[in-house]
């Protein structure tokens, strides 16, 4: 029985008649009917949309009306009545259908789909969806086979979308905008420089510096933040759904954020190069030697690799301890390799550029003033830019932290209850389900046991209450059913 | 409807197997993403801490910097426009290229105490020593050990006279400066200490004990200064100074350190030979007696950048102290989340 609420109107298309006839003239008549009925609701639909608080809207199709309103005559009414509505019901459909459905509103509607099945009958709606979600379980494993997630419950759906998926989202568009950010201000130094070499394309830093910063020098910290960056916990990501329009209009991924980080790396780059090389010019310690090349670049070098390690410390909302891990071991893997590298000399070097140099820079003032200036005037900029943003225009999840910044991570609450005692009402359940079953796995009824759950219960003395739909079902049959004993 | 105790009873000894069959993964904090956390948040007073603390710690170290930028007394005299005699400015090249003497008379006056040592240096401004062709121009194998004296196919064209190799071969050894600068002081010479100017490392390791130059400056065009061919490299310290490659196209290299005090008023002869030819690309040339201090020499970039961050600093913290004054926001405040704000704009 479907309940209706006084301010919700619901939209029944089904065909109950029986018609006698030829068959082509049969089929004429039903699709005129269903056009008929489909455009009388879609202009009540439409007068609804225009007043303000107006009533929700449900639309229930069942199969052989869908048979005729997914007629390529027919389907865009029906996509647009569909639109209208909160919710669209469709019954008794056939796998077919299910696909059809779906490859209606994805290629009619253009936003993106998601269908979640457990059955075989379920694959070619899985596979029509953008995202496909199957569910492990009684049904067989047909449908996780064809989908692009699988869980095992279908309530784990909520935290497969609002947490997981909104996780992924966030840490997707962060390492995707660092690694382009480090690796900006990484080039721009060296395009800086070609300015003043009269653009004879002499490199900037040394050939191995060169390769092994993106192999050892920077690349930890940013694994770390896509496995565990999270802006808010996976309970407050329940609890605040809406959280999870940030994704939908892709907040974190828009032109204007790609333009703020390259900013930030213009503005880095220019600092590393221009605060170093200026005021590395003539004596550089009390015994009045001078700095070469590669002294020069090492120093820019080593104020890149601390400045833009650091910044992820910035940039992520939750740091655990792998981060302090990897950031502090990222610039003391850098300066054991150049201690390495610049004190040994082999006979295939071609020309020993950074012979010692790390050890020179080592030994003078200027070194360790250059170092605590360069970094923090790099980030300076980013760290003002972001305590304005967050007061200023804040997105949604810095105010949820703010609203729960007092509350302390609550890390068992945020588990599924799946170590719990199974309730009187799943230990009934699940009994029922080892009861034998019917040969044919085709019931229809993907996400509950089999409707004759309680003819066999009651044979094995097992009590199960009737189903409501159940006994709907049994009614529009018109077949006897089989009137099971109740204790 | 009433439930049954032996259903019930049936249920949990079946929950039991359930839970006997479980195909949960083990718990662990790494991969169920509950690793303990610092959540920091930017709030404002974070913000004008960090400001503060940057200021505090930056304005000190700017003051000390630029005292010990400021305390080097630095004198800078050009001298390559000068020391071409007035008939020969019309092409300097030719002069510089002819036979003609060059010995050239220039006078420095001290302008305020100068304590020992005193370090002299040959300034060079638009004179590429990074560029490409350049600095590859060298085989620091031949540098090291004799054994290596072949070892010269990177310092084309530089690399052999009449089919012997030359020691050390490139351009850079080739283009070796060689203005000479004798001074004296109220008629009395002033010694120019010529040891001691480049860095030991290169001296104890890049340049060897064993190697001695060879077929140097002897091919038609003559780049720069000769080596003497009885002094090993390791104590060729003009030639190790020259081929540490400076990283712009103005630089300064150590020519040598004066170790007496110059007083106030005192005035310098300096008599240079001006042989460098930095006149085809308009080069500049330029002599610099300087002291130096802790931190180097004279240069106010590092004083006056921690001075204008920590400046910078201090001001941004009270700019957004009145900031949040004016316009406050209470930190966690619902009303700003974008739900809140635009209500019909959900659905």
């Amino acid at each position: 029985m479907i309940i209706l609420c006084c301010s919700n109107i619901i939209f029944f298309l089904s065909l109950d008649q029986i018609i006698i006839g030829d068959q082509v003239e049969i089929a004429r008549v039903i699709k005129e009917e269903v056009k008929k009925e489909l455009r009388k609701s879609l202009e009540e639909a439409q007068l609804y949309m225009h007043t303000v608080a107006g009533p929700k809207l449900a639309l229930v199709i069942d199969g052989k009306c869908l048979m005729y309103a997914l007629d390529p005559s027919l389907r865009v009414t029906l996509l647009s009545l569909s639109l209208n509505c909160t919710s669209v019901v469709c019954c008794r459909v056939s796998p077919l259908q299910k696909a059809q459905v779906t490859s209606l509103v994805r290629k009619g509607a253009k936003k993106i789909t998601l269908s979640i099945g457990d059955g075989a009958n379920d694959v070619s709606m899985i596979q029509a969806a953008h995202v496909g979600i199957g569910i492990s379980g009684m049904e067989g494993m047909q449908a996780v086979m064809a989908s692009d997630f699988a869980i095992a419950q279908f309530r784990f759906l909520t935290d497969l979308l609002l947490v997981h998926g909104r996780w992924s989202y966030l840490r997707i568009c962060k390492v995707v905008m660092y690694f382009f950010y480090k690796n900006l201000t990484f080039t721009l130094t060296q395009f800086w420089f070609t300015f003043r070499t009269g653009f004879s394309g002499q490199r900037f830093y040394d050939d191995w510096f060169q390769s092994l910063y993106n192999v050892f020098f920077t690349a930890l910290p940013v694994i770390v933040l896509g496995l565990f960056e999270k802006d808010v916990s996976a309970s407050l990501s329940k609890r605040y759904p809406e959280l999870y329009r940030e994704g939908i209009r892709n907040s974190f991924f828009k032109w204007r954020v790609v333009a703020v980080w390259a900013t930030s790396a213009v503005y880095q780059s220019l600092v590393c190069y221009l605060f170093v090389t200026t005021s590395s010019f003539g004596a550089i310690n009390s015994s009045g030697k001078i700095f070469g090349l590669w002294d020069v670049s090492t120093l820019v070098f080593t104020c890149l690799v601390i400045a833009v390690n650091v910044r992820i410390l910035l940039m992520s909302n939750s740091i655990t301890r792998w981060h302090y891990i990897t950031v502090g071991g990222s610039i003391l893997a850098w300066l054991v390799f150049a201690f390495v590298y610049c004190g040994i000399t082999t006979p295939r070097d071609r020309n020993e550029n950074v012979y010692f140099v790390i050890y020179v820079l080592m030994s003078t003032f200027y070194f360790y003033f250059a170092l605590l200036l360069v970094p923090i005037v790099s980030l300076l900029g980013d760290f003002i830019f972001q305590g304005v943003e967050r007061w200023f225009f804040p997105y949604d999840y810095q105010i949820v932290q703010e609203i729960h910044r007092h509350e302390s991570d609550a890390s068992k609450a945020d588990h599924l209850e799946i170590e719990n005692e199974l309730t009187p009402q799943e230990a009934r359940s699940y009994a029922i389900s080892q009861l034998p079953r019917e040969l044919s796995k085709h019931t229809g009824f993907a996400f509950d046991s089999p409707g004759y759950e309680s003819f066999f219960a009651s044979q094995l003395g097992v009590y199960a209450p009737q189903k409501a739909w159940d006994v709907a079902r049994r009614a529009s049959m018109r077949s006897r059913p089989t009137v099971p004993k109740k204790k | 409807m009433s439930s049954n105790t032996a259903s019930s009873s049936a249920g949990s000894g079946d929950s039991s197997a359930a839970r006997k069959n479980s195909k949960r993964p083990k718990y662990s904090k790494f991969t169920q993403q509950e690793l303990p956390a610092c959540k920091p948040i930017l709030t404002p007073g974070w913000v004008i801490s960090t400001f503060l603390i940057v200021s505090v710690i930056f304005i000190p170290l700017g003051v000390i910097s630029l005292f010990a930028s400021q305390d080097v007394v630095e004198i800078v005299d050009r001298y390559d426009n000068d020391c071409i005699p007035a008939p020969a400015r019309t092409n300097k090249v030719a002069f510089i290229q002819g036979a003609a003497p060059k010995s050239c008379n220039r006078t420095l006056t001290v302008t305020k105490r100068m304590k020992q040592p005193i370090y002299v240096y040959y300034q060079l401004e638009n004179f590429y020593q990074n560029h490409r062709r350049y600095v590859k121009s060298r085989s620091d194998s031949q540098l090291r050990s004799p054994k290596f004296e072949n070892q010269i196919s990177a310092c084309k064209p530089e690399d052999d006279a009449g089919g012997k190799p030359i020691v050390p071969c490139g351009l850079i050894a080739w283009s070796l400066f060689n203005d000479t600068y004798t001074l004296s002081r109220n008629n009395t010479p002033l010694a120019v200490n010529k040891k001691g100017i480049a860095w030991k490392s290169d001296k104890e390791h890049k340049f060897g004990n064993k190697v001695f130059p060879k077929n140097f400056q002897k091919g038609n065009l003559t780049g720069g200064a000769t080596l003497n061919p009885d002094i090993p490299l390791s104590e060729q310290e003009d030639l190790i100074v020259w081929m540490r490659t400076a990283a712009l196209p103005t630089f300064r290299k150590l020519y040598g350190k004066i170790e007496t005090d110059l007083e106030n008023g005192d005035t310098i002869q300096v008599t240079l030979q001006n042989n460098y030819n930095t006149y085809s690309f308009s080069g500049k040339k330029k002599l610099v007696l300087s002291t130096t201090s802790w931190l180097g020499g004279k240069n106010d970039f590092l004083g006056i950048a921690y001075l204008t961050v920590g400046g910078i600093c201090f001001f941004l913290a009270l700019a957004f102290t009145i900031m949040y004054l004016v316009k406050p926001r209470r930190l966690g405040d619902p009303s700003y989340l974008s739900w809140n704000r635009n209500p019909g704009g959900g659905r």
